[in-house]
């Protein structure tokens, strides 16, 4: 296996670790599988790209990227891009859940506080 | 438990030192209207306070935002029937005497929602520069987006019909309801009406614009701006 610089190597083999990290930290249920998924993918095209060296130059070449490390940046600044991307959708999301619930909640607490009074149940109001 | 057809709805944040005064004066001031406080989270007395008095207090766990809080208290007028909803700050900047006035025009038909404003004619209100600015960039922003003049966009003394309620109910900012909630009313098909009313400097607590959000504020509500006119409504959002 032909490597072009020391920093391919050292990116090929982090990205080979961080997939392992990732699917131990699945294992471990820290780390769902529908958040995994991404990271996964990514981690192992940068592990093909480190270590093929013949598609990363053909792909380099193709992409009129001047420097074949440059490509590999490329592809893990996107896949960075696209997982933030990625949680500000769902922090999006949980927040107008998080409302919602917080809101039927409110709601609900009323609810109690009323049927109590009506039962004329000692501790009503208490918050 | 609907005893009259109009709520005046108070989002309230750590407000113990001024709400108990600022129910005292609605009650006193309108009598034909119930009350709701809208608890956004506090960490002090408020909901206990208004509770003692016999107001219902709809509480959220945690802060949700100034915009949230007066969605839950429209939500809470449309599922209870209510006519009209009056939206009234805790912190005694608003004059209960004034509600006749604000709820008087969406009674009679003449609009859906009464914005209680503070530059229609000189009031003893006095703004700080940087916020005055920004208040005619956004009158400047309304009216290219709806051609509606209002002068006091970010005026948090208004009163509601029963559908715009039941819009507000649905879809609301969840922070800062000021020009882009008036655009898309507008955008609905709702009209407004501004009404001079007096505002006193605010008596205890502090407000709900930080100066984190102050910084926010000009970014958020250009964008949510542009966006409720670009957004179409449909129609069963749309005015009937």
């Amino acid at each position: 296996m032909v490597f072009l610089s020391r920093a391919q190597v050292v990116t090929a083999l982090a990205a080979v670790l961080l997939v392992l990290v990732v699917l131990d930290l699945v294992r471990r249920r820290r780390l769902s599988e529908e958040y995994s998924l991404l990271w996964v993918v990514s981690t192992v095209i940068v592990a093909i790209l480190g270590f093929s060296t013949p598609l990363l130059r053909a792909l380099t070449h193709a992409l009129g990227i001047l420097y074949e490390a440059s490509t590999v940046f490329f592809f893990g600044l996107g896949f960075a891009t696209a997982m933030l991307l990625f949680l500000s959708l769902k922090l999006s999301r949980l927040g107008t859940e998080h409302l919602i619930l917080t809101r039927e909640l409110a709601f609900l607490r009323l609810e109690v506080e009323r049927l109590r009074a009506a039962q004329g149940h000692p501790d009503r109001g208490n918050a | 438990m609907v005893e009259h057809d109009v709520l005046v709805i108070i989002p309230a944040l750590d407000e113990e030192d001024s709400l108990p005064a600022t129910l005292e004066r609605v009650r006193r001031a309108a009598p034909w209207a119930d009350l709701l406080v809208v608890d956004d989270g506090s960490e002090d007395a408020t909901a206990e306070l208004a509770r003692a008095r016999g107001v219902p207090v709809l509480r959220h766990a945690v802060n949700l935002g100034v915009g949230a809080a007066l969605q839950t208290g429209f939500r809470y007028a449309v599922e209870r029937g209510y006519a009209i909803g009056v939206q009234l700050d805790a912190d005694g900047q608003h004059d209960p005497v004034e509600l006749e006035a604000l709820v008087d025009p969406v009674r009679q038909g003449r609009c859906d929602v009464t914005i209680g404003s503070r530059y229609i004619t000189r009031t003893a209100y006095r703004t700080p520069r940087l916020r005055r600015l920004g208040m005619l960039l956004f009158s400047a922003v309304v009216w290219l987006a709806v051609r509606q003049r209002i002068a006091d966009t970010t005026s948090g003394y208004r009163a509601y019909g029963r559908r715009a309620m039941e819009v507000c109910a649905r879809d609301f900012p969840r922070d800062f309801p000021d020009a882009p909630l008036l655009i898309a009313l507008a955008r609905r098909g709702f009209g407004f009406l501004e009404v001079p009313v007096q505002m006193r400097e605010r008596e205890a607590g502090r407000s709900f614009y930080t100066f984190g959000k102050s910084l926010y504020y000009p970014y958020k509500n250009m964008l949510a701006s542009l966006m409720a006119l670009l957004r179409t409504p449909t129609d069963e959002e749309r005015r009937p």
